[in-house]
């Protein structure tokens, strides 16, 4: 079971510079699908990797699948040598991007993300123009009705008033 | 850096998923506050382990 509030407060706890995307944003915006992961595109100068490497080491990162005994590091070398990590951690599934498909890095998103404030910590959400762009773009058919779902909420929202973003 | 964003065509396979979608949930989510929505997640997600755990047991005893 991931632990989605304490996986947003470790990272944000050490000031990684990451923007929330993935389901999780998604039910953020009011989507009602489940989802079992959290998602987000991280900042790739190496003094946030060093933080990013530093908030999960107590967590016991390791790679999602793969079979147990691997000498996996999860340091700031392997981060810096990588750019996509889907990891497990003692908190639960997380998938770290440093670019994704139709959106690009962390500078690129950062002007279209939003300020998520919830269970006390305040994070960056990407907004949900941005999330329908880069799910698009993504092209994977599992995300069709996802989008479907955001394209209807974001025609709700702009016929109506949303009281938290 | 940022990336400049134009406006989204319309995609008619997502049209077509759009048809199916129950809007009622969705205007039910909406009225509730971003944290409000992720708790709502996190119940959900500890039902589901619930019932993952109940199957389980149910296979194991018969």
């Amino acid at each position: 079971m991931t632990d989605f509030a304490e996986l947003l407060r470790v990272l944000s706890e050490k000031r990684v510079s990451f923007i929330l995307v993935g389901g999780v944003a998604a039910v953020a915006h009011g989507s009602a699908r489940f989802t079992q992961d959290v998602d987000v595109v991280y900042q790739r100068s190496s003094e946030n990797i060093d933080r990013l490497v530093e908030s999960l080491r107590e967590h016991q990162p390791y790679l999602r699948g793969a079979p147990p005994g691997l000498p996996f590091q999860f340091d700031a070398q392997t981060v810096l040598r990588g750019m996509n990590f889907t990891l497990t951690t003692r908190l639960g599934d997380l998938d770290l991007f440093g670019e994704i498909v139709g959106g690009g890095s962390y500078e690129d998103l950062i002007e279209h993300t939003f300020s998520l404030n919830a269970f006390g910590i305040r994070c960056c959400c990407l907004d949900i123009e941005t999330l329908i762009r880069v799910k698009r773009a993504a092209g994977r058919p599992k995300d069709l009705e996802a989008i479907a779902e955001l394209e209807a909420l974001l025609q709700d929202r702009l016929g109506e008033s949303d009281r938290g973003d | 850096m940022t990336a400049d964003f134009g406006p989204l065509p319309v995609d008619p396979v997502i049209e077509f998923y759009k048809k199916d979608l129950d809007r009622t949930l969705l205007r039910e989510n909406l009225k509730l506050t971003p944290q409000q929505r992720l708790e709502k997640l996190i119940e959900m997600q500890r039902f589901a382990e619930e019932l993952h755990r109940a199957g389980r047991e149910a296979r194991e005893s018969s």
